[in-house]
């Protein structure tokens, strides 16, 4: 079931000057409840406009966003609530911290949800412990932090919404290999304990790989292509024509083919295509 | 935000682009002593027709340029009804109460409209519209440097100018992008008191704040990276020259400001502010 849905999305940015530019021309994506979506696309595809679509930052110049079924432009006054319910982590997040405190700057959007002091000290406990932030930082300024535990903060100041929907630009740029599987887990464990679902923009096409079920493939501001994990990525040639890297572990799975060795499975992920090598030696008999 | 056009340059090649910035400041100070010369009907309806043919030649469309004029509609309409209710002349054509409505006061307020809107097109269509800020405060420093003479920083200053202008579309952006983040947290900026809002900036400022300062320090350090002294046996790579087409500019400008005084005391028909 689609908890999210863009129908026939159309939008442009500075009509009527020399400027004029189309970011996004007739989408229509869904997105399913409790799964990961990626959204991969060149730069300029249209990727951070189509995010800000979903929580209401942008308005579509035509077509609908629709939340549970329902258009979340119907009444704007109710834009506020669908930003709780929707929580959009933009990219470079960490230029967006700016309270005294790390604890207070995390409690920024829970404040504004109207929440108890008392709801609102779980909340903030609650997020940095699945974005894993040591206890002992929330007193600190934001500003004394490092990079990466700024980006940790601020995807925890999005997370003490408890939001259903987590939307996240570009989270792990930036980051070194180790920071990166961090942040993936952290957003993996948040989405299992809460049931949420979590859409994804990358330009790493092995953390899409690895971390998302869908995938939604963006082109010249148009959606080209829509799957399974599994249906985008065994498709390279349509990744390079959309200008994107092909995973390397799919790269070394087509040269072993190339070379005689057939392998079988998932092959775009390191796992599935160690797991085929693997195959392909028991069958043969191999030590 | 990004819907801002008032002081914006937009790229093209007319011949207004193509003109030397040093020429067209001048022109610009011309023009705008032209206007104010302009004293009566005749001479206001000239400077309009130049306004609308400078827009025509710098190949920007109208609308983009009368969009120009929307921030300061409110201050053009105010100044409209003051000239309208307080002009006393001859003809009267409506009274009631205290308020009375004379020909002249009509006369007036289209008049001063006229000047301020063909003010604001002409300097912008001859100046920002179509001249980059980077080659704007390198003519505007070419024209000052006799001032270097008595130990004037006109270098310094130009540099100022230039990295500050250089910097105003980055902040709009990032104020964008900070906004929406804030925004995506449950931020509210237009409801509430006075007070209320102020604090809801709070969110917005200090990073914006934060980030200057962190961009100023690193724009420091790569420009000594690429050894910037200041004027010091500086060489420019774009250089600025003056060619026939520029002094033809001038000098029309300049016929055109002798013709309006010309016309000022040979032409008293209509009527004059």
């Amino acid at each position: 079931m689609n908890i999210l849905e863009l129908r026939d999305v159309s939008c442009r940015y500075g009509v009527g000057t020399p400027f004029e530019m189309t970011a996004l021309s007739h989408v229509s994506v869904g997105f399913e409840k409790g799964k990961t979506t990626g959204i991969i696309g060149h730069t300029g595809s249209g990727k951070s406009t189509l995010v800000q679509m979903l929580n209401g930052l942008l308005k579509p110049e035509s077509g609908e966003v629709l939340l549970d079924g329902e258009s979340i432009w119907k009444n704007p006054k109710d834009l506020p609530r669908v930003r709780f319910r929707v929580g959009l982590v933009m990219q470079y997040p960490e230029y967006q911290l700016f309270d005294e405190t790390v604890r207070a700057d995390i409690g920024y959007a829970p404040r504004n949800m109207g929440l108890s002091p008392e709801e609102i000290r779980d909340r903030v406990m609650e997020a940095i412990r699945f974005v894993g932030l040591d206890e002992s930082l929330l007193d600190k300024p934001p500003l004394e932090l490092s990079g990466g535990q700024k980006r940790r903060a601020a995807i925890a100041g999005i997370i003490a919404m408890r939001p259903e929907i987590l939307v996240l630009d570009e989270p792990a740029a930036g980051l070194d290999p180790r920071g990166k599987a961090e942040i993936f887990e952290s957003l993996n464990a948040y989405k299992e304990a809460h049931g949420a679902t979590v859409i994804l923009v990358s330009h790493s096409m092995e953390d899409m790989a690895k971390y998302c079920q869908n995938v939604i493939l963006l082109r010249h501001t148009e959606v080209i292509k829509q799957g399974t994990v599994a249906e985008i990525f065994s498709d390279p040639t349509l990744l390079e024509e959309s200008g994107l890297a092909i995973p390397a572990a799919y790269r070394l799975a087509t040269n072993l083919c190339r070379r005689g060795i057939p392998l079988k499975g998932e092959l775009y992920t390191v796992e599935g295509v160690a797991r085929a090598i693997l195959a392909y030696k028991e069958g043969r008999g191999a030590p | 935000m990004k819907d801002m056009t008032l002081g914006q340059y937009f790229p093209g090649n007319s011949l207004l682009h193509r003109l030397d910035p040093r020429a067209k400041i001048i022109a610009t100070v011309l023009y705008i002593a032209t206007i104010f010369l302009a004293k009566n009907v005749y001479c206001f309806g000239a400077v309009l027709a130049v306004s609308v043919l400078l827009v025509l030649v710098s190949r920007i469309s109208l609308r983009v340029v009368l969009r120009g004029i929307k921030p300061i509609l409110f201050i053009l309409a105010f100044t409209m009804i003051i000239n309208m209710f307080f002009t006393q002349g001859e003809t009267l054509l409506f009274s009631f109460w205290r308020i009375s409505l004379y020909l002249e006061g009509i006369y007036r307020a289209i008049l001063m409209t006229v000047r301020v809107v063909s003010l604001i097109v002409g300097t912008s269509v001859l100046l920002t519209y179509t001249t980059s800020p980077i080659v704007l405060t390198d003519a505007i420093e070419s024209l000052l440097s006799p001032l270097k003479k008595i130990k004037i920083p006109v270098h310094d200053f130009a540099m100022m100018m230039t990295i500050a202008l250089r910097f105003i579309p980055t902040l709009v952006d990032e104020t964008d992008k900070i906004m929406n983040a804030q925004k995506a947290r449950g931020a509210d900026f237009n409801s509430g008191g006075l007070i209320k809002r102020a604090k809801a900036l709070i969110p917005i400022l200090v990073p914006l704040f934060v980030s200057s300062y962190s961009r100023a320090e690193e724009l420091a350090v790569a420009m000594e990276c690429r050894c910037y002294r200041g004027d010091v046996g500086r060489t420019k790579f774009v250089r600025l020259s003056y060619t026939v087409k520029d002094w033809l500019f001038l000098v029309g400008l300049l016929l055109f400001g002798a013709a309006i005084v010309l016309a000022n005391i040979y032409l008293p028909i209509g009527f004059s502010v």
